[in-house]
């Protein structure tokens, strides 16, 4: 799985960093840095990059489920 | 094909004073019934369930907010088109104009200003020993930032909690209070309208910005109005309810304030799940702009739907005990009390910062709150109280 931000929506809130500080930082001007953009997530980091797609307030992060898709 | 359930009906009047006092009995019912549940009362299908709240704001082209927030149509009229009931582009585009000025990012530099006024507000309080958690700590703290931030001028400050109490009791049914509350809704209106065509909001201010935004042409006039008020009425009845839920809830679990002295890292876990358990806003409206279905429930176009933030953040589908206040919750920050998605509070940045400086203050020095008999505001949208009475007991 993949996580896609959508930088224009992001308001740097920094959840996704609280939920899942491997994948999400913010930087020292508060703007997302997505350590994991246009590629997919490490197994082990899986759970955490979902939570954090859930908690972002303004809904900025997007889970893109990539081949073998995962039962849910 | 997929089975589409007729919704259960609940009949019960939620919006009573007793209901207002102690509604949670009524979200617990209403969760019980269904993904959606139709409100005879209300004329409106209330959405109480984590799961399929969420569903609700994340799906906003077909939840729509204008003539969809309140739960009454002359609300719904006065405040068409002002950002929190509008939709798409033009929500978007209404958001942009301000909601840069709230981000944590923006906000950085406050933080300095709001934790030096809540350590002085604390230090005071303190000294004093016995104070009104409401009136004295949590009204005093946001009424010190947010009208200058805003760039409300000094003239008609007095009227600010009237006004933005009115602003949400107006949210519910056409009852007492919502009739009593749109005249005050229409002063306010005036007011912000007299600001748009004579200025005199503080230089630099959010306030300052919209009148840029209309004289460049981005914004109308009208919007602009719409956007003065916006981020007025909305930034203290909020933050004023969760500050005093908080000492209310500290209050009665001395070991959740012990943790959070020993662990005061803490803070903003604990600000979350005051947000949770005592959520300030009870929810908002949508209106179905097609036929659809909430959890295989069918709901036709045209309906109006109650999305119940307060009882979701109960939800026991989805937080474990969700009647315990756990400042250590490893999922507080699934609470849905900021709403969420395109219309999650823009303001929340501003709240948490303000609610986090003033735990973080009295955590240095309080050791204990003895909470005294405290009253309930009755507001259609806000829980909160009147007044919360406390001795501090300090180290």
């Amino acid at each position: 799985m993949r996580i896609e931000a959508d930088y224009d929506r992001c308001e740097g809130h920094g959840q996704c960093e609280e939920r899942a500080p491997e994948v999400f930082e913010l930087d020292d001007d508060g703007n997302l840095v997505h350590h994991y953009e246009g590629r997919d997530l490490p197994a082990g980091l899986e759970d955490a990059a979902r939570g954090a797609a859930a908690v972002c307030p303004v809904a900025a992060l997007r889970v893109v489920e990539t081949s073998p898709a995962p039962r849910t | 094909m997929t089975t589409v359930a007729t919704a259960p009906h609940f009949d019960a009047d939620i919006y009573t004073d007793q209901a207002l006092r102690e509604p949670y009995g009524h979200y617990r019912a209403l969760r019980d019934l269904g993904p959606a549940v139709w409100l005879s009362a209300h004329d409106a299908y209330a959405v109480a369930r984590y799961d399929d709240v969420k569903h609700v704001l994340a799906t906003p082209e077909v939840f729509r907010s204008a003539n969809g927030i309140a739960l009454n149509e002359p609300a719904n009229a006065a405040i068409l088109g002002c950002t929190l009931a509008s939709d798409g582009e033009r929500h978007a585009h209404l958001r942009r104009i301000v909601a840069h000025r709230l981000t944590p990012r923006a906000l950085r530099p406050m933080r300095e200003v709001v934790t030096d006024a809540a350590d002085a507000l604390v230090a005071d309080l303190v000294a004093r020993g016995s104070f009104d958690a409401v009136g004295d700590l949590a009204r005093a703290l946001p009424l010190s930032i947010v009208p200058d931030f805003i760039g409300w001028p000094e003239e008609g400050r007095e009227h600010l909690l009237r006004w933005a109490g009115a602003n949400f009791d107006s949210f519910g049914p056409l009852n007492a209070r919502t009739e009593a509350a749109l005249p005050q809704c229409g002063e306010m209106a005036a007011y912000g309208a007299r600001l748009v065509r004579e200025g005199g909001v503080l230089p630099g201010s959010l306030g300052a910005g919209v009148l840029e935004a209309r004289d460049g042409g981005e914004i109308t006039d009208e919007q602009a109005m719409m956007l003065m008020l916006d981020y007025l009425a909305p930034s203290l009845d909020t933050t004023i309810s969760a500050v005093g839920s908080a000492i209310w809830l500290f209050g009665a679990h001395p070991e959740q304030w012990d943790r959070l002295r020993a662990e005061p890292e803490l803070v903003p876990n604990a600000v979350q799940e005051v947000v949770r358990l005592e959520s300030p806003i009870r929810g908002f409206g949508r209106l179905a702009a097609q036929d659809t279905e909430i959890g295989g429930v069918a709901v036709p176009a045209g309906s109006r739907v109650l999305v119940l933030y307060a009882s979701a953040n109960r939800d026991e589908r989805h937080f474990a005990d969700p009647d315990r206040f756990d400042v250590a919750r490893p999922d507080a920050l699934e609470q849905l009390g900021f709403g969420f998605g395109e219309h999650g509070c823009a303001g929340q940045g501003l709240a948490k910062l303000e609610i986090a400086a003033l735990l973080t203050a009295l955590a240095r020095t309080v050791r204990r709150f003895e909470v005294g008999a405290p009253e309930r505001a009755l507001n259609n949208l806000i829980r909160a109280f009147a007044s919360v009475p406390v001795t501090v007991h300090a180290d």
